[in-house]
């Protein structure tokens, strides 16, 4: 389980009280008004492991918290930082400070008094956290507070190091953490034990002591009764007296641990790779055979029947918790030498013809037409090894319709009718005209998901190449037009839709509010063209359900684009965003030349070399400069929009399928020293009023991380990253290209350049710097470039 | 309608917090208005054009060795000795203020129109009539600690005109700071306590800087606010959910700022007038120049709020002709989640990360309860119709601002 930040910030007034007490009672914990002042401000980041262990930071107002009788369980950790609390227990108060810890039983009179507003970390650890491992029974001990020294002292700076680190640890790093904090927790709670002095504790601290002998020496295969007892320097029969008092023999105990060590171990992904025959003997089971037995005895089911259970939970729960691009296993996987399969081989250029070659030679510019169906598309991914469709010359116009991944959330409404989109979205059980969809293995050997596993998911048409490109060189693509693509269903002819799904990659997605979570939702627009100012309104929206593709995949989550979603197969909401009217921006998210540094690119991280810029001053009238690195550039558009805000926060815009009419210039490398395309590294896009300059957290992910950057770069994507690349970008832009010093670049962006959000969903989060143009109507500098 | 006049005197102003427990300079009722001056901290910067002659700028400034009219400049210590002054420089804004609103109590909101703002001129005879303002490129920027060229690390202030029939603001010239003493013998190797006189004999003036660009005049004020609740003495820096520090350049002529109530009578100020300022205003400052403001004050109170656009409102929100805009930070009410340490503390939590987060929230909640959306329709709509932008990267508390255009509801 991910960490869970909560905040009351997020709720209206009453609410947020409400939501505060459920994050209290998943530690057995209330809180008791007391609050005053304005505003009620509460906040918490908290995480549960997989055995039920709980432990979070809270921030909140002075209020005092109680024990909520809750599953039984260790005492609860409290443990208040930064402000000294107040202990009450039967009336007695007791000031602890900062640092240092109190153990609390989960039920009784008590309560801790947080006056100057409760700061505090608590840990949970349930009974089941120690997997059917006897904890001895604790007596009813009231509250304990513990100095910080010693044991108590590690417990504590481990809880507090780990609650400040919740946000940054995988899971795996979690569970191991989770599982000693509860040991520690344990160990301490022995104390209480220990600290009281009746017979029956005495008792229970020694067969604590017994439980923990067998835990390190069940591994060896002859352990007995025998060698416990020497180990505590008690005679064997005492030994078997103790266990008696339990209810349980020594015999039945230790094979039932065993067992239960051998089911943890088979479960562990990471120790998928030892045999069962290994686990079994590190278990104390020397017979592989008989080990079986008795594990199926036990648990209903054979070994190798749990570990392919627990993989397949494992990968599933693996992308419900956003697991984009490459998993970093996988691509180590692949470097080892399993191919994933080049780019897809398509018929040869112009084959079936559609693609129009230049009218004339002689004419300029010519004008090229590319339709949109399957030999005219690459999905997911960019890739420097594609056959062009067509080369066209520089200053060419040429229109290229494109198609949105997302007609298949409407397919009756944007893909029924329209031979084009039929012909890419084509899917049967037999037939898939366009097969990988992403840069991923074609065999769909990681999740399953379907080829090129959708890492990367756009509908690109192209590649283009462009005559006499070399890398080096600069490629402008300005916008002439764009036309949105009508229905061709009888019942909709004519009209216009878009998509627009609040995915599990959207920014969101971990901290919903309402129930049921996570899901994700789908909200159908249509595009209205015939008024003044054109703009977009929802028409329905549904939840996503599960959707079993043809070659029988079923993606319970948006996980691999096209999939048609079948009609029955959804509840359609009716009466959305009513009266609400969104006016249009029409863009292509996706304009890209190839990059150079691998041979399938995940299209989903924009970079360097422009694709999923979405940007939505990307649109007609606009023009995107792109750095070639490949000869020929192989330029390709696609992911086109009706509608974005800055910050395309759901993961998607409204997606709706466009065709562009763009005119494509060459700037070849020699002749652009002494102009505003000098030294571009970045894509660069240009407005009649402005420069707008793209910042990516990783300006190129691909080389900076490496091997790796298909994984990496989803994993390491800030804000703070791409502001910082924004403001490099935009000073080395002033100072180049405007013969700027650097004290004047940094005056000048302080004062006139705004710097907005463009993106936080596409991996590689984007901050775009805007310069207006007119700042320089009248600046004179020999030095400074030209323009275009 | 009762229009007050509040001057800009030693008596009416505050350097570099806010506090509850100033007592007001000015109490009006709600739906009244008041004309407020305010005088830039950076006047000093180039004392001729925006001091000199002018007598109220004159005394605020007064700093010799005997005498020093605005002694605390923060929040911080006023018992020597000091590292900086008194008050520290923990907070540098000079502002106006406060003013009460009658009857204004905790869990209230004020409404706060600007009415229309203009510069203040020069008064010195040579300069009489212009409008300066200084843009230090400061050590809090965010540009100190990734410069290109030597030295490194520098401070650079540069001087502006305003042209108000243009309405451009152009570059005078520009200077390297070097060490000021100050008349208590402190030298200030950095620009680290506010209203230092720069002597002009140590500076060496860099003029043509800036050729012929006009950056468009916005002006605003930086800092507008309310006095918050959790301390009696509040750097004037960060941010909070009172307002303050905003430093955002749409808080200009037409717009309606709302702001939470935290203590009785409200004790709004203002100040940090600027020229102009980009979105991030990066380098630390804006073009910080003296304005006066005309403000119209509105009372809203708790029990009104409900099913109005200040529902829920624990945040300052905007409002203009297009937009409204909620305000993230990186911490929310740094003052309730920081600790006692919350005015250090602060300092090491900008990030625009969770300023992104808090706004995406506060946008959401906004959406909800005013728009009556599900929450599926508010995400829906954020993500295709509302705009995220970085406020500024400077002032500790760093802010993204959430803007969704009022005309998406027509039919509301």
């Amino acid at each position: 389980m991910n960490a869970q930040p909560f905040t009351s910030e997020s709720y209206s007034g009453d609410a947020g009280e409400a939501a505060w007490q459920d994050v209290l009672r998943g530690f057995g914990l209330q809180s008791q008004g007391a609050r005053h002042g304005s505003p009620a401000h509460a906040s918490a980041l908290s995480r549960l492991s997989s055995t039920g262990v709980r432990l979070g930071k809270f921030s909140a107002d002075a209020q005092s918290l109680r024990p909520l009788p809750s599953r039984s369980g260790l005492p609860l950790l409290l443990m208040p930082v930064e402000n000294s609390t107040v202990l009450v227990v039967d009336g007695d108060r007791q000031i602890v400070p900062a640092g240092q810890i109190i153990l609390a039983p989960r039920a009784g009179d008590w309560q801790l008094q947080f006056q100057r507003g409760l700061r505090a970390v608590v840990l949970s650890v349930p009974a089941e956290a120690f997997r059917g491992r006897k904890v001895p029974p604790l007596p009813a001990a009231p509250p304990r507070v513990f100095e910080a020294q010693g044991l108590p002292d590690i417990m504590g700076r481990t809880a507090l190091a780990t609650a400040e680190a919740l946000d940054r640890l995988s899971e795996a790093e979690w569970e191991a953490v989770a599982q000693s904090a509860a040991e520690l927790l344990l160990a301490l709670s022995g104390e209480l034990v220990a600290a009281t002095s009746d017979p029956s504790s005495s008792r229970a601290a020694l067969l604590q002591r017994l439980y923990a002998t067998i835990e390190r020496s069940m591994g060896g295969e002859d352990l007995s009764i025998t060698d416990i007892a020497q180990a505590e320097g008690i005679s064997e029969r005492y030994v078997q007296k103790l266990f008696e008092g339990t209810g349980e023999s020594f015999s039945h105990y230790l094979r039932e641990r065993r067992l239960q060590r051998a089911w943890h171990d088979l479960a562990n992904p990471a120790e998928a790779a030892v045999p069962i025959a290994e686990v079994a003997y590190r278990c104390g089971f020397a017979d592989a055979a008989h080990f079986s037995r008795l594990f199926r005895e036990r648990f209903g089911l054979p070994p190798r029947e749990l570990r392919r259970r627990e993989a397949d939970r494992q990968a599933h729960s693996a992308v419900a918790s956003g697991q984009r691009g490459w998993p970093q296993q996988a691509l180590v996987q692949l470097r080892a030498g399993q191919g994933a399969g080049g780019p897809a081989r398509r018929p040869a250029l112009r084959e079936g013809g559609e693609a129009s070659a230049p009218v004339a030679e002689a004419q300029t510019p010519a004008r090229h037409y590319l339709p949109v169906h399957a030999q005219h598309v690459h999905w997911g991914y960019f890739s420097r090894s594609l056959e062009p469709l067509i080369e066209i010359a520089s200053g060419d116009i040429v229109t290229i319709e494109t198609l949105t991944q997302h007609a298949s959330d409407d397919p009756e409404r944007m893909i029924e009718g329209d031979p084009g989109a039929e012909s890419v979205f084509h899917w049967t059980p037999t037939a898939k005209t366009v097969n990988r969809r992403g840069a991923g293995p074609l065999d769909a050997s990681v999740f399953g998901r379907g080829a090129g596993e959708g890492f990367g998911v756009h509908i690109c048409t192209g590649p283009i190449a462009v005559q006499g490109a070399q890398p080096g060189d600069v490629l402008q693509v300005h916008i002439l037009d764009i036309e949105p693509r009508r229905s061709r269903h009888p019942a909709h002819a004519g009209r216009v839709f878009g998509s627009s799904v609040a995915a599990w990659w959207g920014y969101h997605y971990s901290e919903l509010l309402s129930e049921p979570h996570p899901r994700e939702c789908v909200t159908i627009y249509e595009i209205i063209t015939n008024a003044d100012e054109p703009y977009a309104e929802a028409l329905h929206s549904y939840r996503w359900e599960p959707q079993t593709d043809p070659s029988g995949v079923q993606h319970v989550l948006y996980d691999y684009p096209g999939v048609l979603v079948r009609p029955g197969t959804v509840t359609l909401q009716a009466n959305v965003l009513e009266g609400v009217r969104i006016p249009l921006r029409p863009h292509f998210g996706v304009v890209a030349v190839a990059p150079r540094e691998a041979e399938l690119v995940d299209s989903v991280p924009p970079a360097y070399f422009g694709g999923n810029l979405d940007n939505w001053r990307l649109g007609k009238g606009a023009t995107v400069y792109l750095p070639v690195s490949v000869p020929g550039a192989l330029l390709s558009v696609g992911d086109p929009h009706a509608a974005q805000g800055d910050g395309e926060l759901s993961g998607t815009a409204i997606e709706c399928s466009m065709t562009g009419t763009f005119r494509v210039t060459l700037h070849k490398k020699a002749d652009i020293g002494s102009t505003v395309l000098a030294d571009l590294t970045y894509p660069l896009i240009e407005t009649p009023d402005d420069w707008i300059l793209t910042g990516f957290s990783h300006p190129n992910y691909l080389a900076e991380f490496g091997a790796s950057s298909q994984s990496e770069v989803y994993a390491k994507s800030s804000l703070d990253l791409a502001m910082r690349d924004a403001f490099r970008k935009m000073r080395r832009f002033l100072m180049t290209t405007k013969a700027l010093s650097e004290d004047e670049a940094v005056a000048l962006m302080s004062v006139a350049v705004d710097f907005g959000i463009t993106q936080v969903v596409d991996g590689n989060w984007g901050v775009h710097a805007i310069l207006s143009k007119r700042l320089f109507a009248q600046h004179r500098r020999s030095e400074s470039a030209r323009d275009i | 309608m009762t229009k007050h006049h509040l001057p800009a005197t030693p008596d009416t102003v505050h350097w570099g917090y806010f506090s509850k427990t100033l007592a007001p300079v000015l109490t009006l009722k709600s739906g009244e208005r008041a004309v407020i001056e305010s005088i830039t901290h950076h006047a000093n910067d180039d004392y001729a054009r925006m001091i000199e002659g002018d007598r109220a700028a004159e005394e605020i400034f007064l700093w010799t060795k005997d005498q020093k009219t605005m002694r605390r400049r923060g929040a911080g210590t006023t018992d020597g000795p000091f590292t900086y002054g008194s008050g520290e420089g923990m907070g540098v804004h000079l502002l106006t203020g406060p003013v009460a609103v009658e009857g204004a109590e905790p869990g209230d909101i004020i409404e706060v129109r600007v009415i229309d703002t203009w510069p203040r001129p020069s008064a010195n005879p040579a300069y009489a009539g212009r409008f300066f303002g200084s843009n230090p490129a400061a050590n809090w920027g965010f540009q100190y600690k990734d410069l290109i060229e030597g030295p490194t690390p520098r401070e650079v202030v540069t001087i502006y005109e305003l042209d108000m029939g243009e309405a451009v603001v152009r570059a005078l010239y520009s200077y390297l700071w070097t060490p000021q003493t100050d008349p208590d013998g402190i030298t200030h190797p950095t620009i680290d306590y506010p209203g230092v006189r720069v002597d002009h004999s140590m500076v060496v003036k860099k003029e043509g800087i800036l050729p012929g660009i006009k950056v468009p005049a916005r002006l605003h004020f930086g800092t507008m606010g309310l006095a918050p609740a959790e301390a009696d003495f509040v750097s004037t820096i960060p941010p909070n959910y009172t307002g303050g520090n905003m430093d955002d350049w749409r808080i200009a002529k037409g717009a309606r700022m709302y702001y939470p109530v935290a203590v009785s009578g409200g004790l709004f100020s203002c100040g940090d007038a600027h020229a102009s300022q980009g979105d991030s205003e990066l380098s630390g400052t804006a073009i910080e120049i003296s304005l006066t403001g005309e403000f119209e004050f509105i009372l809203h109170k708790k029990e009104q709020l409900e099913g109005t656009l200040l529902e829920g409102l624990t945040h300052p929100l905007l409002e203009n002709d297009e937009v409204w805009s909620v305000y993230g930070f990186s911490v929310a009410n740094y003052l309730a989640e920081l600790g006692p340490d919350h005015q250090s503390e602060i300092l090491k939590r900008g990030s625009l990360d969770s300023a992104m987060r808090d706004a995406f929230r506060k946008l959401r909640r906004f959406l909800m309860t005013t728009q009556n959306l599900s929450e599926d329709e508010a995400i829906s709509l954020m993500s295709v119709a509302a705009d995220f932008a970085v406020t500024q990267v400077v002032d500790a508390n760093w802010g993204v601002t959430g803007s969704i255009r009022k005309s998406i509801f027509p039919a509301r």
